[in-house]
């Protein structure tokens, strides 16, 4: 399954980079995960909660952060098991700077998907995704306004 | 009161339960104290099993038993029921096919079972298999069968290097086909996928094991088509448990499709489970499990050459094909595309020289076997496509290419048999009248003016033609044993007269859908001359029904229907022989008639039940005659029956989006002698749904991970009733030359011409629209790969 999406952001750059190297403010702003722990560098466990619609579940894996790029963007590893099936995902996240006040926020990568998750398609999964992203650039907008970062 | 049942359009007398919801399926059996099974499986397609914790699961409250791969490791695989060599020599690759992954193996697709959670409700069951924790080593997986064939492709079996399971040719030698295709004047390729579907019978599959410690006897309930099938493989090759001690009873079930042929691994492990807690132990599919795990169907990757003479006569076929046998070799699997494929690759041509290089391969899949025609639709697929493209490429009439191409009638009484190049020879045989009457159903001549004018219009019009022939009524023993088969696949029947003149008949031919306790009493009550209400069929049942080799390949009323009759024979024989006493004549002097025995020209009787009596209460009786009115019989085909017909389907294109509507369906079959017009009727309309559902909508569809990606109603699309336009059926009736009721089978006949006719109408279709170089559309037909065919 492929992920994409890319969002303009009201904030310079290097404030979105501070936000997106926060554990608790990627744990916020990540749709569904309800916990992140820090194992090691750049290394933590994932707790995820992800019910809308037809799929819902309780999911818990690894996340990390790899290739990262001061204010350019990482790679981001995330391996999720859980009742329904499994996900791999490996996600590119770059940073572009529009001017001093706008930032492009984009990602591309790839889920890899088995059990009823791959099971019931890409039909269900990609709304899904497309949600997701929806509410993690929406989370992404209130963080900004909010955090004092 | 007529006792004139055969011919018949009776209405089905099990539809009554049927649709009252007072069926009884297997899952509707609750037994004291059953247990409900459910199983842990493989996320993935390939991996290892690197370790499996149960101590949570067990400790879940409910739970009364674990097992795992490891529990069953030293207990045989399922078997596979046919072997088909390397045209080398080498024996055929047959890999275990273990009832659960022990550590340290590999699941080889996705919903292999690794463990198994036995709990008081399927609830405990489901939640308990959850908390089984299974750490698997992921590795790489493949679907596809072509590309399992490829250097560096991920093995299925780590012991077979090249993921074949065997590769076979049949029919000319090779060397001739290539010079006949060599000398041709026009040779049309063909490169083609016969895609992958799933059967979806209505009813999941479901099984009870019950050892009743007591008795020291085992029941298994299954949801199959063949009970004794599955207690001989089960018995002798999985378990080892005597046979005598084991009863399996198949009661309603509720479709099969050739998908409930197979002996599941699920089958012997409710069994062997039920023996060690000594309780009975259930186990229902859900619909997700159906699609991931029932056998699959088709599945070929084909190149097809036809060469043809100036004169658009055939001079050749040449075909290589890869077919997916999926990660283990189900029951009748092999046979698919060899005995059941290859035979079939003469279809009603005179065509002199055929060769067939067929490779069998494993991949990472669930198994294929046997689906609606098995084998012969994939044959019927190929031909029927291939001569339409030819007349399409020689510029040649479709119709009048075949007419010109098929076999000359054969009745196989006063004219022989039509021999084949690819071993078979025909029974009967009437081809040119079947496609006459389609043609004239149609209203050829009319078609060809509108679709004309469509051609300037949005919607493009096109008609597809396609004429099969398929060998049904499966199978002579001595010949599907020379080629492979590891049983025999004859029929039992017993026709057992009570005192009182009704009639009991045992058939080991199980009905699954087919209306057996119909069609089987209407040919008793018929042949007896008695009320149908007097006769009762017996199916499914092993500790009634003395043996029985189940229902598939239309055989049941071929050869089961067969075996009745010689019962029927010994019935009338004997009676012959008691009612001559009772009227003090000669055996000689009686006819029999309107259930009774008259003295030829007198108006002296005895009727069926008198005599019936009379054997049981054998007071006044012939010297030397056993008492008792009741006879078993096995009969053995002399050969296959032949059926064959022209199904012709008309379509609309739309030119903007590609979307295609079936507008006309046309079947003419013949099907030899009918029983219950009505029911062949039905059986023609669901093979057709299932045929236009094969070429317009279903289809699976493998990641590159070879997970299943539509495995559910909502992903993978079946035939709907808006689908489907009023369905213009008509019969021819040559009569099979060679069984006692003249009958040939109805089962499949509607899903092995449908397919071709309706890919081949789109074509017609785009080739109205001058879309002259499109050759073939992967099927499904999906409006969007209709669309990208007309552009590019």
């Amino acid at each position: 399954m492929q992920l994409t999406g890319s969002h303009v952001l009201q904030a310079p750059v290097s404030r979105i980079w501070t936000l997106l190297m926060d554990t608790d403010m990627l744990a916020r702003v990540v749709p569904g995960i309800t916990r992140l722990e820090q194992v090691s560098e750049n290394q933590y466990n994932a707790i995820a909660d992800i019910k809308i619609g037809p799929v819902s579940g309780s999911f818990s894996g690894s996340l990390s952060l790899g290739d990262i790029r001061e204010n350019e963007g990482y790679t981001l590893h995330v391996k999720q098991n859980s009742k329904i099936g499994n996900a791999d995902a490996v996600v590119k996240i770059s940073l572009k700077a529009i001017d001093d006040a706008q930032t492009e926020l984009s990602f591309d990568g790839d889920a890899r998907l088995s059990g009823l998750l791959a099971r019931t398609g890409n039909r269900v999964i990609s709304g899904v995704a497309n949600t997701l992203t929806k509410q993690f650039f929406n989370n992404v907008e209130e963080e900004l306004k909010n955090s004092h970062l | 009161m007529s006792n004139k049942f055969i011919g018949q359009s009776i209405k089905r007398v099990e539809d009554k339960r049927f649709i009252t919801g007072k069926g009884r399926y297997t899952d509707d059996i609750k037994l004291p104290g059953m247990l409900h099974a459910h199983f842990v499986r493989s996320p993935y397609a390939h991996a290892r099993v690197v370790s499996i914790d149960t101590a949570e699961a067990l400790a879940i409250p409910g739970v009364v038993a674990v097992y795992t791969g490891d529990d069953v490791a030293a207990i045989n695989g399922v078997p596979c029921g046919w072997q088909v060599n390397f045209r080398n020599g080498e024996t055929m690759r047959e890999p275990k096919h273990p009832m659960l992954i022990a550590t340290g193996d590999t699941a080889k697709h996705a919903g292999d079972p690794v463990a198994v959670v036995i709990a008081e409700t399927k609830e405990i069951a489901i939640d308990a298999a959850e908390a089984v924790l299974v750490e698997w080593d992921e590795l790489p997986a493949i679907a596809s069968p072509a590309d399992a064939l490829k250097d560096g492709a991920p093995l299925v079996h780590s012991q077979f290097p090249d993921n074949k399971a065997f590769d076979w040719s049949f029919g000319n030698p090779v060397e001739e086909v290539d010079a006949a295709i060599e000398a041709s004047a026009h040779v049309t390729t063909l490169e083609f996928v016969n895609q992958r579907v799933v059967p979806n019978a209505m009813e999941p599959r479901a099984y009870i094991g019950h050892y009743d410690a007591v008795a020291d006897k085992y029941t298994l309930y299954t949801s199959t088509q063949n009970p004794h099938l599955i207690r001989l493989l089960m018995c002798a090759f999985v378990l080892g448990i005597p046979e005598h001690r084991v009863r399996v009873v198949g009661p309603d079930v509720g479709g099969g499709f050739g998908s409930k042929i197979y002996h599941y691994t699920e089958e012997a492990l409710v069994t062997w489970a039920s023996k060690q807690l000594e309780l009975p132990v259930k186990w229902t599919s859900d619909r997700s499990e159906a699609f991931l795990l029932d056998a699959h169907g088709r599945d070929h990757v084909t190149k097809a050459e036809m060469g043809f003479d100036a004169d658009g006569n055939i001079m050749g076929l040449r075909i290589k094909t890869i077919a997916n046998m999926g990660a283990y070799l189900s029951t009748f699997a092999p046979a698919v595309p060899t005995y059941l494929h290859g035979t079939l690759l003469q279809g009603l041509y005179t065509t002199p020289k055929i060769n067939i290089d067929m490779t069998c391969v494993f991949t990472h899949t669930v198994a294929v076997d046997a689906y609606r025609g098995a084998g012969r639709p994939e044959a019927t697929y190929l031909l029927e496509r291939i001569i339409e493209l030819a007349a399409h490429e020689m510029g040649k009439d479709p119709a009048q290419l075949r007419f010109q191409n098929f076999i000359p009638p054969f009745d196989g009484v006063t004219q022989p048999g039509y021999q084949t190049q690819v071993a078979l020879q025909y029974d009967s045989g009437n081809y040119a009248p079947v496609l006459q009457k389609g043609l004239d159903l149609l209203g050829y001549d009319d078609f060809r003016q509108a679709q004309k004018q469509a051609a300037n219009s949005n919607k493009l019009l096109g008609v597809g033609f396609s004429t099969y022939v398929e060998a049904c009524g499966i199978a002579p023993s001595a010949v599907v044993g020379a080629l492979g088969a590891r049983a025999g696949l004859y029929e039992s029947a017993q026709v057992r007269v009570q005192p009182t003149g009704k009639v009991s008949v045992f058939t080991g031919s199980h009905s699954h859908g087919q209306g057996h306790e119909t069609t089987f009493v209407q040919v008793v009550a018929d042949k007896l001359g008695i009320a149908m209400e007097d006769v009762e069929l017996v199916h499914g049942d092993s500790d009634t029904v003395a043996f029985g080799m189940g229902t598939y390949g239309s055989r049941s009323l071929a050869v089961g229907g067969s075996a009745i009759m010689k019962s029927i024979d010994k019935v009338l024989e004997k009676g012959a022989k008691i009612a001559a006493h009772k009227l003090e004549c000669a055996e000689g002097d009686l006819e029999y008639g309107e259930g009774k025995w008259t003295v030829k020209g007198t108006d002296k009787s005895i009727g069926f039940g008198d005599v019936a009596l009379t054997a049981y209460v054998p007071h006044v009786y012939p010297a030397g005659l056993e008492p008792g009115l009741d006879f078993s019989s096995f009969y053995d085909p002399a050969n296959f029956t032949y059926p064959f017909g022209c199904h012709i389907a008309v379509v609309e294109v739309d030119k903007e989006t590609g979307k295609v509507d079936l507008k006309r369906m046309i079947a003419v079959d013949d099907v030899g002698n009918i029983i219950n017009p009505m029911i062949v009727e039905g059986q023609i309309h669901g093979g057709l749904a299932q045929g236009i559902g094969q070429a317009l909508f279903e289809g699976t569809i493998y990641d590159e991970n070879a997970q299943l990606t539509n495995g559910s109603y909502m992903d993978y699309v079946m035939p709907r009733a808006d689908d489907l336009p009023m369905f213009e059926t008509a019969n021819q009736i040559t009569p099979c030359p060679h069984n006692p009721l003249g009958v040939k089978g109805a089962g499949e006949a509607g899903a092995i011409g449908s397919t071709p006719a309706v890919v081949n109408a789109v074509l017609d279709a785009l080739w109205s629209g001058g879309h002259n170089d499109v050759k073939d559309i992967l099927m499904p037909l999906t409006s969007e790969r209709v669309w990208r065919a007309m552009n590019n």
